[in-house]
């Protein structure tokens, strides 16, 4: 990412629906298993 | 059979009570005392506040779901706290009737949201003010009607200023507000009317990104990548302008009057404003057995609960301390009172605050909604649960131990909306823990925004409205 406005690149990755499909298991997994960790306590 | 009682029915006291009810509900008695009679799925006023969802779709019946799960409900608002040994109990006043309630109680969980303090700035707010707010449902319906209203002006050609941000130096919950701004921009970019309005953000945060939390760092590529410059980047991008470091003193018609850090003071127009007020603690009475006022004994001059803290640290000390952050948010003048969400007093702010040539001080008060909130509210029902059962309170999570998850919707549609997904380990820095100059777990901290995030801001809203609910399964899904 640039120090101002967001490149052509990173936009394009940001509305790419099969990367974004990527990343919302991704980020699911990850919160999700950082959350349930909060459970044990 | 132990009597426990919740006052409130939010993120917090939902949490504690399902809990509780499911945990204890059949053998012993589990209230809850609210004066809302529906639980209300705050996250989602942000969409209810630019008419993108209806406002009965973020509400439920509270006591369907208690008689599931074996907790009495009492429609009532709280007024005072009798909390001295051998005479426990809360009077409330029953809404619609008035009629005294009196609960009686081994157990008391306080966890009955904030006091909107619109009156700690005068002008503030949609009923006696000039501004809006997105704190309650009715509000977030005010604003959303404030604002369409305003669309009609801009579709007739006018240009328009709209401010949104916080409403006192002192205010909390600015990621809310960042919603609501990026929700406004993006709404008005579907409709064609973005080039008619000039959308400025004003905040008393330190820095762009702060969000109370003294910002989001994560590492990327070897590289650590601040929150600063990420919320900036999506100003420019949505040609936000933006104002932090400013304390709004007051507000006219059409004006907000504001002082910042270097004293200086500064009024800016509006057409329309939505800015978050200063939080508090609900205002009870504490009554002692003989009748006289021992508020001192349990909660601090805002009406936050005093729990497990250590409190009165400076700031600078505060910082190294993270043991000083409450881990049972338990009463220690009273060990069977438990305070859950914005209810509890925290020991100081987690921004560096500011005080101004003017002594002005300009400081975000540390946010504990939402998942916080939700978080708490366990701790505090499974401690209870021990405590019934004979055992020590086992159960502890400090805000320097949690980990917290915060989607910040840009667009509800799911085709092309979008959303921050944060991730911060700790939600307070532990500088003892992870001695970098951020305080924070920077592999688990992330930042990132894309469609994925409006897909699981949808995903939230449907799994949590589950989960408070208490349909089957819901234990599964974390606070």
């Amino acid at each position: 990412m640039s120090e101002q406005q967001f490149s052509k690149s990173e936009k394009f990755w940001m509305n790419f629906k099969l990367y974004q499909l990527w990343r919302f298991i991704v980020l699911n997994i990850k919160i999700y298993t950082i959350a349930v960790q909060s459970k044990w306590r | 059979m132990a009597k426990i009682v919740v006052i409130g029915a939010g993120f917090a006291g939902q949490t504690a009570a399902i809990y509780l009810g499911t945990r204890l509900g059949k053998k012993h008695e589990v209230t809850v005392i609210s004066n809302r009679d529906v639980f209300g799925y705050v996250p989602s006023w942000v969409w209810v506040g630019v008419g993108h969802m209806k406002p009965e779709e973020t509400v439920f019946k509270l006591k369907p779901v208690y008689d599931r799960i074996n907790v009495q409900f009492v429609h009532a608002a709280a007024k005072e706290i009798h909390p001295d040994p051998g005479d426990q109990y809360v009077l409330g006043e029953e809404i619609g009737t008035g009629k005294p309630v009196r609960l009686d109680y081994d157990y008391l969980v306080i966890a009955p949201g904030p006091l909107l303090n619109f009156a700690g700035t005068p002008g503030l707010g949609p009923e006696n003010g000039f501004t809006h707010s997105i704190c309650s449902l009715p509000h977030a319906v005010k604003a959303r009607d404030a604002y369409l209203a305003l669309v009609e002006r801009m579709k007739k050609g006018e240009k328009v200023k709209i401010v949104i941000g916080t409403g006192h130096p002192l205010a909390t919950c600015q990621g809310a507000a960042f919603e609501y701004i990026s929700n406004v921009h993006k709404d008005l970019l579907k409709r064609g009317l973005r080039d008619k309005a000039d959308i400025l953000w004003l905040s008393n945060e330190p820095a762009l990104g702060d969000f109370g939390v003294n910002g989001v760092q994560v590492k990327r590529n070897g590289i650590v990548m601040r929150s600063e410059e990420f919320i900036k980047s999506v100003f420019l991008d949505a040609g936000i302008r933006w104002q932090v470091q400013t304390g709004v003193k007051r507000v006219e018609e059409g004006k907000i009057y504001w002082e910042n850090y270097e004293g200086q003071e500064g009024i800016t127009e509006f057409d329309f404003a939505m800015l978050i007020p200063q939080f508090k603690g609900q205002p009870f009475k504490y009554i002692g057995k003989d009748g006289q006022d021992i508020s001192a004994k349990i909660v601090n001059p805002a009406g936050f609960v005093l729990v497990d803290g250590k409190y009165g640290l400076p700031y600078a000390e505060l910082a190294q301390t993270p043991e000083a952050w409450p881990a049972r948010y338990q009463s220690p003048a009273y060990p069977n009172i438990f305070a859950a969400g914005i209810a509890f007093a925290p020991p100081g702010p987690i921004s560096k605050p500011f005080t101004n040539p003017n002594n002005f001080q300009i400081a975000p008060a540390p946010p504990r909604t939402g998942m916080v909130s939700g978080m708490i509210g366990r701790v505090v029902a499974l401690n209870i649960v021990d405590m019934v059962n004979g055992r020590q309170p086992g159960h502890s999570e400090r805000m320097t131990e949690m980990v917290a998850a915060c989607i910040a919707s840009m667009g509800d549609s799911l085709w092309d909306g979008s959303a921050v997904a944060i991730v911060m380990r700790p939600v307070v820095p532990d500088r003892k823990k992870y001695p970098n100059e951020y305080g924070r777990d920077l592999f688990i901290s992330h930042l990132e925004m894309g469609t994925a995030g409006a897909w699981m801001k949808f995903m939230l809203h449907h799994t949590f409205l589950w989960k408070f609910k208490a349909l089957p399964g819901w234990e599964l899904i974390p606070e």
